[in-house]
Order: C-alpha cells, then structure tokens, then sequence
C-alpha cells in the first residue's frame, strides 16, 4: 500500500497538494480541534461571560433575575467597608509576599549554585512543599502556629523568647504575617528552581571576567548576575503576582478570613458573598469578581510594560 | 576546569553557609516528617509529647482511617476525577496542540489566542457561573461534572506547553510521512505523539500534581461526603466536631503518600513538570 502510494503520488493530478503535510482537510481539522475548542467554549468561555452577565444583575430567590446596571459596582467601591479591608489585605500580601519570593527563590539558588555539598538532594527537598497541596500545607502550619503545643511558640520558648509567643493566627495583629509566611515557605522552592536553571544558563565568560577583577561576590551580584537575570525576574514578579492577587486555598483553610476580617482577601469574601451567606445573590460576587479581573489585568500590563521597557532602552 | 581543593580557611568561611543550608532543610522537610511520625501515633500520645518519636507504629491507624474515616472512598474519588481528567486533557490538548502546531488554516491564529488567553483567567471569574452551569446541565455534586470542570480549567496550559515542544519537531519528518501516505490520524499517532513523549510526561506530571492538590472547585461543586475528593475529605475531617489529630495525620499521610512516592522515584521529572509553565 505504502509503496504504491509512493509510486502513483508523483502521477496524481492533485500532487501539490496531497504532499504539503501543512495543508489539511476541513473535516480532519474539526475532528482533531473539536473537543478542545467544545469543552473550552463550554467550562471556560460560557462561564467568563456569564460572570460578566451576572455582574450586572441580582438575583432574588425563586429564580429572579433583575437588571441592575453597575448598581453592585457602586455598592462594591462605595459602600462596602468589608470589600475595601479585603483589597488592603490582598495588596499587603500580594506586595510583600511577591517581593518575598522572588528575592528569596534568587539567595536560595545562589547558595545552591555555589555548589555545596549535597547540592542535587538539597533541591529536591527544599521543592517539596511546591509539590504539596494547601489542605496539607494549611493543616501542617496551623498546628505549628499552635499557642499551646505549636512548634513557632515551642521554638521561641526554648531560646528564651517566650514574652513573643502569642496565638498566631488568633491575632488579627499577626494573622495575616503568619498566613504570608506559609504562603513563602511553600512557593520559595519553585522561585529557586527557575533562577536556578537561569543561573546555570548564564555565559561563565562574563563571572570568570569578573573574578579577575577582582569582583566582590555583592558587586557580582548587583552589577552582573541581577541585570542578567532580569527577564526571569520579570517574568516570575508577574507570575507570583498574579498568584497572589487572586489567594484563596491557603486563606481559607488556616482562618477563613478571620479573625475580625484581618485575612479577609478579595476571593475568600467572593466566596463567602456567593456561598456563605445564604443570600443566593450571585450578581454581587461576580461584580467583584470582574472588577478584580479588570484591576489584575491592567496591573500585569502595566508590569510587563514599565519593567520590559527598560530592557528595551539598556541595549 | 576542575575548581581547587577547598582549603580549610574557605570551609571555616563556608560554615555560615553551610548551616543556614541545613536550617533550611529541616525548614522545608520536617513539617512532612513530623506529619510522618505524627500519622503513626495516636492522639493521647500526640497530647502527651507532639514532637516525641513514634514509641509503636500504630499501623493499624491507616487501615482505620481507611474504613472508618472515609478515606478509602475519598482516595478513590481523588483517584477517578484525577486520572481522567489528565487522560482526557492529554488526549484532547494533544490533538488540539498538534493542529495548531502543524497545519496551516484559517482561523489558526484566532484558535490560538482564544485558547491560551485561557491560561490568564482566574479561577475567581469562572466558579460562581460554573457553580450555576453545572447545575443547568444536571452535573453539579457529580464527579463528571469536576471531570470536565478541571479539563477545561487546565487545556490552556497543556495546549501551550505541547504546542511549543510540538513545532519543534522538524518538518521534514511530516512531508515525508505524507509522502509515504500517511493519513493525518496516523502522523499524529506514530509521529507527534511517540516523538512528544517528554512534553507528554511533563503535562501528565503537572496536571496530575495539580489536580490531585485542587480544592477550590471541587469545594465549590462537591457536596455530597461520598463524593468528596481527598482535600475536601481533609478539610472535612478537620472542622468537625472533636478534632482527632493523629487520624487527621494519618488522612494527610494518605493524601500526600502518592506524591511523595512518585517525588522519591521521577523527582527530575516532577520539578521540570511544574515549573514548565514558567520557563518561557
């Protein structure tokens, strides 16, 4: 079959087209694109403008529908302290643990780069709570934020510091800071796994000249292998970002917001609106789930934007 | 170049060094050693010393947590969603990534950009209308329903990942298939997919981490207890009424076993898996 094939093909009046494997028939393409495009056009696409529809409506229990314009927006923006402490909370930690992460994930990769013993398990170790899901990981933390047998408190008693044991996460004082620092722990390793595959790529030519003259190991850093490493730090700022602003698992699990809204974060108090409170109103959550949307985006546009820009004007 | 014996004066100099390394070790793998230990231990004896080694390993705890608990049927819901749902968005997001990779049509580009602006969507945009979808089409509280849930969520990141490794197969090679005759479903079966293994492992990896560890959907559209997919079944056990903590171990020793067993063999695989996304 294959040999005739090859033999006849050459002959054949639609040649030209029958061997450019870049062309394709229309009822092959639909077959392969067809699932893809259906189940993404149905759970992905459908629901996004639904949410969009819902955000402009409220609905009142026995399937009421009513047209409200942007009336949740006003409310959301003008009225609703509850949403505003949320935003802070969420910009706290979207800021701090960012910065957190990506600086941190950059010092653990140096050190790894530096070849130290045991340099291959250390890796693997230190990326094991990527891998772990927040149930485990919230579960986890929250016994060791413990007051009475936690391992923070313990830890902090034995080395004499016990006037600072409190209740960690029962403090809105410190509630947030401990969430946060969970939230680093878990997402450092995967930081230092992407600066590190950077760090491997970078030309040693450049280092070795830098050796030579006499380079200290800080100016190395500031002047060479931060500027180099600019575009994966660009690209893992944003990436984090955009984690941050939409954290919800993590919140949820270790204080569900609480205490006195001192976790409270733009999705944790999306979920309650639409499923907690009973009020069967899905408009009111979309609403804010679409403004965020709107604000996550622009400010990923806005970063790529002013920190490419740069990139742009050095070369 | 084979770097210097390390004098004695530069290992003093590394010892900072060297001990913050070890801090941080026990840092990231001892909160999984002490849910280890902990797993094996009952409650009262947790109480009396948390951090103490396990005096007896009460084995038996897993069988309980397993019966008793509800854990059997939590793993095995866990199980169903996620190998399906990676099976499928394998499957689909192959076909899908091989077209976008491979052929020239029209329309291509607008396919491309509507896909993978999907990997931009957060989760928080979909859920409250999915929550209503799936209740529309009778899929709601249903595993099927999270089955085509998770494979819609995740085929932005797969089609991208298998796109890009996918056009990097020379062309060459698929002329020549057509040459030979080979129909569109057999250059997709007997060259994209054998050639795209590596990419192929990668996504299974990513997806089935990911979705092994997702709460937030399946919270959402899961109600029922025997329904519940491991996170939940965690969740569930930890709000209730007389929290047992050494059965609460032993649930997370249950749910992060399949992990830590495949991180202990493919640990390589596993780390390129989830940062593939990342690396662009």
């Amino acid at each position: 079959m294959t040999l005739r094939a090859r033999l006849l093909k050459p002959f054949g009046r639609r040649q030209a087209s029958e061997v450019d494997a870049r062309r394709v028939a229309p009822g092959t393409l639909i077959l392969f694109l067809a699932p893809a495009l259906l189940v993404y056009a149905g759970f992905t696409l459908y629901p996004v403008l639904r949410t969009f529809y819902n955000s402009v409506h409220t609905m009142r229990p026995h399937g009421v529908v009513e047209y409200v314009g942007l009336a949740n927006f006003s409310a959301l923006v003008g009225v609703d302290p509850v949403f505003w402490k949320a935003v802070g909370n969420t910009a706290i930690f979207t800021i701090v643990a960012t910065i957190a992460d990506v600086l941190g994930g950059l010092l653990l990769a140096l050190c790894l780069f530096s070849r130290p013993p045991f340099a291959k398990l250390l890796r693997v170790v230190w990326f094991t709570p990527v891998l772990m899901s927040y149930v485990v990981v919230g579960i986890v933390w929250v016994w060791i934020y413990d007051y009475d047998w936690g391992l923070a408190n313990l830890v902090l008693r034995s080395i004499g510091l016990g006037a600072f044991e409190q209740s960690w996460l029962g403090d809105p004082r410190t509630a947030l800071w401990s969430v946060m620092a969970t939230h680093i722990w878990k997402w450092l390793g995967f930081n230092m796994i992407i600066f590190l595959a950077a760090l491997s790529a970078l030309p040693g030519e450049v280092l070795g000249a830098a050796e030579l003259d006499n380079c200290g190991w800080l100016a190395k850093l500031v002047y060479i292998v931060i500027p180099m490493l600019r575009p994966t730090i660009v690209n893992l700022l944003v990436l984090s970002f955009v984690g941050k602003m939409m954290i919800f698992d993590l919140i949820w699990i270790m204080t569900g917001g609480g205490p006195l809204w001192s976790t409270e974060t733009v999705s944790t108090y999306v979920y309650k609106r639409a499923f907690d409170w009973n009020t069967f109103d899905l408009g009111y959550p979309s609403a804010i789930a679409v403004l965020w949307f709107i604000i996550i985006l622009a400010f990923v546009m806005l970063m790529t934007r002013l920190l490419r820009q740069r990139d742009k004007l050095e070369f | 170049m084979e770097a210097p014996a390390i004098s004695f004066v530069a290992y003093v100099r590394r010892t900072p060094l060297l001990l913050f390394l070890l801090v941080y070790t026990l840092v990231t793998g001892g909160p999984f050693l002490w849910v280890a230990t902990m797993s094996l231990r009952t409650t009262p004896e947790i109480f009396a010393a948390p951090y103490a080694f396990p005096s007896r390993f009460h084995w038996e705890k897993f069988a309980e947590a397993w019966t008793k608990s509800n854990y059997g049927t939590y793993f095995w819901n866990s199980m169903i969603v996620v190998v399906t749902a990676v099976l499928l968005l394998t499957v689909i997001g192959a076909m899908g990534a091989h077209c976008l990779a491979r052929y020239r049509f029209r329309g291509s580009r607008l396919v491309r950009f509507v896909i993978l602006s999907g990997m931009i969507l957060p989760p928080q945009l979909m859920i409250l209308s999915l929550f209503q979808i799936l209740r529309d089409f009778g899929l709601y509280n249903t595993l099927t329903g999270l089955i085509v849930v998770y494979v819609a969520g995740h085929l932005a990141m797969t089609m991208y990942i298998l796109e890009g490794f996918f056009a990097q197969i020379p062309q060459d090679l698929f002329d020549a298939a057509r040459m030979d005759g080979y129909s569109d479903f057999e250059i997709f079966w007997r060259i994209t997919l054998p050639i795209g293994v590596p990419a192929l492992f990668t996504t299974v990896t990513l997806n089935f981490i990911i979705l092994w560890n997702e709460f937030l959907y399946a919270v959402v559209l899961l109600t029922d207890d025997d329904k519940r997919t491991l996170p939940l079944g965690v969740m569930h056990f930890m709000g209730s009424h007389q929290l047992d903590v050494g059965m609460l171990a032993t649930g997370l020793m249950i749910t992060i076993a399949p992990i830590i067993l495949l991180y202990a063999c493919f640990s390589e695989t596993m780390i390129k898996g989830m940062t593939a996304g990342a690396v662009r």
